[in-house]
C-alpha cells in the first residue's frame, strides 16, 4: 500500500469527500426524479430540476403504467392561392401513411419515420391540453407541426404559392387480443385543427 | 515532498496532533496502534479495513472490463445509427430540419442544454460536426487516445441530440447519459488500442487542435476537460515519479469508482422505474400488456411476425408478466450471482427480440450495451480468450 504525504493525504480525503458525497447527493437525485411525485421531491422540486435539467433528463416509463392503446395518424392538406387569387384546397395526404409505409419490412426504420411526427404530434397535444391555456412551449410546438406537414406536402404542390395548411389527427383504439372480451369501437375518431395560414419564413431550409 | 515511501514501518510518527493522528490513522499512513484490550482489537480491525476501503477505492479502478464493454457497446450503437441517419442527418439535425435553427435557439435559450451547432451558421459546420461524431465515436469505441476521443464523443452526442431533442427515443437517452458518464471513468483499461500501445499519455497535436476548435466557439464546460488534459500531460512530463502524479491517478481512480457506480445505479434505475410502473398497470396486470405494442403501426416492421407472436395467448401472458418480474426483481437479484446472470441472460434476449419485432435496433443495441455492464468479470475474460484465441490477436 501506497504511503502518501499529509497535503497529499489532505487533498485525497477532500476530493474522495466531496465525490462520494456528490454520487450520493446525484443518485438521490436521479431516484427522486424517477420516482412518482412525492413529499420529499415536491419540498426540493427547484434543486432537483436543477440537477437533472438538461442533461441527465429520465423518462423510463417504458409501456408503463400501460403501453399505447391506440394508432394516431395524422393527416394534412395544403391550399394553395394562383397568381389570379383561385384559392384550390388538395386532398387530405396521410403523413403518418408515409412513415408508416417507410417502417414496413424496413429492419432499422429511421428516427425521421418512426420518431419525427410521432413525437411532433405528442410534444403539440401535451402542449394543447383539451380544457385551459396552452403551455408555454405551445407556440414552437405549432410551428415544428406544421414545417413538419409544409416539408412533407409541399414539394407536390406544383410550385404554386402556398396559403394555408390543415392537419387532422385520427386515435384508434387498438382492438383486444382476440380471447378478449372487452368491446372497443377501433374505428378512427377525428379532430380538425384549424387552417394555418403559411408565410415565406415557415418555409426556410425545409428543401 | 519527496517520492512516496513503500514501507509503512518508516514513517514518521513523532508526537502527531490528536486530529491528524486520527485522520492518518484512518487512511493507513501509520502502523496500527499496538493492541491492548479487546476493544482496542475490535477498533483495529475496523481501521484495517477502512485501510483497505481506502487503497481500493484511491488505487484501484474497479470494473475495468465492464468499464470496456460500457465503452464498446454505446459507441457501436452510436456509431451505427450516424451511420444509418446519414441520409437523414440534415433532416433530422441540420439545414432542413423542421425543427428550424431559430426554433432550436428558442427552446435552448430557455433549458440551457449544451450543443456546439448554433456556433456557427451554415451547412459546413454543421457536417464536420457530424462527420466528427462517427470519427469520435469509431475512435471511442477503439479506445484510441481515450481521453480525447471520450471527450469529443459526449461533445458530439449532446451537440446532436440537444440540436432537436424531439427525435430521439429511449436509446438516445441512455447514450446520452452514458457519454457523461464515461468520460469521467478509465474506461480503455483493457480492451482498447491505448492499452495495447501500453499508456495512456496525450497528444499534444490533438490537444492544440482541439483547444483551437473550443477557442472558436463561446466558453464552454469542454474547456475544464482540455485543462484536466493539460494538467496529466504536465505532470506526466515534469514529474512522472512524483507524488503529484500519483494523486492524480488516485484522483482519476476515485472519479472512475464513483462513475462506475453511478452507471451500474442508472441501468438498475431504468429496470426499476420501468418495472414499478408497470405493476400499476391493468394491462400488464391481465397479461395483455405486450399484444399492444405488437399491434402499433409504428413499432410493426414485420406484421405477420408480431401478428404470430400476438396472436398466442400463452406467449403474450408469458412475455408480459416476464417483463415486469424480471424488471421489477433486477435490483435484488444483483447481491445474487446466479440469480443476477440468469436474469441478464434474459434481459438481452428479451432487448434482441425487441429489436426485431419492434424495428429498434439502435434502442436494443444501447440496451445490451446497458445490461452487459453487469456481465460477470469471468464470462468477459472468457470472450477475451477466445477472441485471441481465434483471431491471434493481442488486443
Amino acid at each position: 500500500m501506497r504511503t502518501w504525504s499529509t497535503p497529499a493525504l489532505v487533498v485525497l480525503c477532500a476530493t474522495g469527500a466531496v465525490l462520494l458525497g456528490g454520487t450520493a447527493l446525484f443518485l438521490a437525485a436521479l431516484f427522486l426524479h424517477s420516482a412518482p411525485s412525492n413529499a420529499l421531491s415536491q419540498q426540493y422540486r427547484t434543486e432537483l430540476d436543477a440537477v437533472i435539467y438538461p442533461e441527465f433528463e429520465q423518462n423510463w416509463r417504458l409501456f408503463a403504467p400501460n403501453p399505447l392503446q391506440q394508432n394516431v395518424t395524422v393527416d394534412a392538406r395544403l391550399q394553395t392561392i394562383a397568381a389570379d387569387g383561385t384559392v384550390t384546397t388538395q386532398e387530405w395526404a396521410g403523413l403518418t401513411a408515409g412513415d408508416i409505409a417507410a417502417v414496413r419490412g424496413n429492419p432499422a426504420p429511421s428516427h425521421v419515420d418512426q420518431n419525427l411526427l410521432r413525437r411532433a404530434w405528442d410534444f403539440y397535444d401535451a402542449t394543447h391540453p383539451a380544457q385551459g391555456n396552452t403551455g408555454p412551449r405551445a407556440g414552437l410546438a405549432e410551428q415544428y407541426l406544421k414545417r413538419i406537414a409544409l416539408q412533407r406536402l409541399g414539394p407536390a404542390a406544383g410550385g404554386v404559392r402556398l396559403f394555408q395548411v390543415q392537419l387532422r389527427v385520427g386515435t384508434a383504439e387498438l382492438a383486444p387480443p382476440e380471447w378478449s372480451r372487452e368491446q372497443v369501437d377501433s374505428a378512427p375518431k377525428y379532430r380538425e385543427l384549424p387552417w394555418w395560414p403559411v408565410a415565406e419564413a415557415d418555409l426556410g431550409g425545409l428543401w | 515532498m519527496s517520492t512516496p515511501q513503500q514501507d509503512p514501518s518508516q514513517q514518521d510518527v513523532e508526537q502527531p496532533s490528536t486530529e491528524q493522528q486520527t485522520e492518518r490513522h484512518l487512511l493507513g499512513a501509520v502502523p496500527r496502534q499496538r493492541v491492548r484490550t479487546g476493544r482496542l482489537d475490535l477498533r483495529a480491525r475496523h481501521t484495517g479495513r477502512l485501510r483497505a476501503a481506502f487503497a481500493t477505492f484511491t488505487g484501484r479502478p474497479l470494473a475495468p472490463y465492464q468499464a470496456a464493454v460500457a465503452r464498446i457497446g454505446f459507441g457501436l450503437a452510436w456509431v451505427g445509427y450516424l451511420i444509418r441517419e446519414w441520409p437523414n442527418r440534415r433532416v433530422l439535425y441540420g439545414d432542413r430540419s423542421p425543427w428550424s435553427a431559430e426554433l432550436a435557439d428558442r427552446l435552448l435559450a430557455e433549458n440551457h442544454a449544451f450543443t456546439v451547432l448554433p456556433w456557427f451558421q451554415g451547412r459546413l459546420w454543421f457536417e464536420l460536426v457530424y462527420h466528427l461524431a462517427i470519427l469520435a465515436a469509431v475512435l471511442f469505441t477503439l479506445g484510441w487516445r481515450t481521453r480525447a476521443s471520450g471527450a469529443v464523443f459526449l461533445v458530439t452526442v449532446l451537440s446532436l441530440q440537444n440540436r432537436n431533442v424531439f427525435v430521439g427515443d429511449g436509446g438516445d437517452n441512455v447514450i446520452h447519459l452514458m457519454a457523461v458518464y464515461l468520460v469521467l471513468t478509465r474506461c480503455a483499461r483493457v480492451w482498447s488500442l491505448d492499452a495495447r500501445r501500453g499508456r495512456d499519455g496525450g497528444a499534444v497535436w490533438l490537444w492544440l487542435l482541439l483547444g483551437a476548435v473550443l477557442a472558436a466557439g463561446p466558453p464552454s464546460w469542454p474547456w475544464l476537460l482540455w485543462l484536466v488534459a493539460a494538467l496529466w500531460w504536465s505532470v506526466n512530463r515534469w514529474r512522472p515519479d512524483g507524488e503529484p502524479r500519483a494523486v492524480l491517478d488516485a484522483l482519476a481512480t476515485m472519479l472512475h469508482n464513483c462513475a462506475m457506480l453511478v452507471i451500474a445505479v442508472q441501468v438498475v434505475l431504468i429496470y426499476a422505474t420501468a418495472g414499478w410502473y408497470k405493476v400499476q398497470g391493468s394491462r400488464w396486470q391481465d397479461g395483455t400488456a405486450l399484444h399492444y405494442p405488437l399491434h402499433l403501426d409504428y413499432f410493426t416492421p414485420w406484421p405477420w411476425l408480431s401478428g404470430l407472436v400476438g396472436s398466442s395467448l400463452l406467449l403474450v401472458f408469458l412475455f408480459s408478466y416476464g417483463t415486469v418480474i424480471i424488471q421489477v426483481a433486477f435490483p435484488f437479484t444483483l447481491f445474487n450471482r446466479r440469480l443476477k446472470n440468469l436474469l441478464l441472460a434474459l434481459m438481452i434476449t428479451e432487448h434482441l427480440a425487441i429489436a426485431v419485432l419492434l424495428g429498434l435496433p439502435f434502442f436494443s443495441l444501447a440496451m445490451i450495451a446497458a445490461d452487459a455492464v453487469f456481465l460477470p468479470t469471468a464470462a468477459l475474460l472468457w470472450i477475451e480468450h477466445r477472441v485471441r484465441g481465434s483471431k491471434g490477436l493481442t488486443v
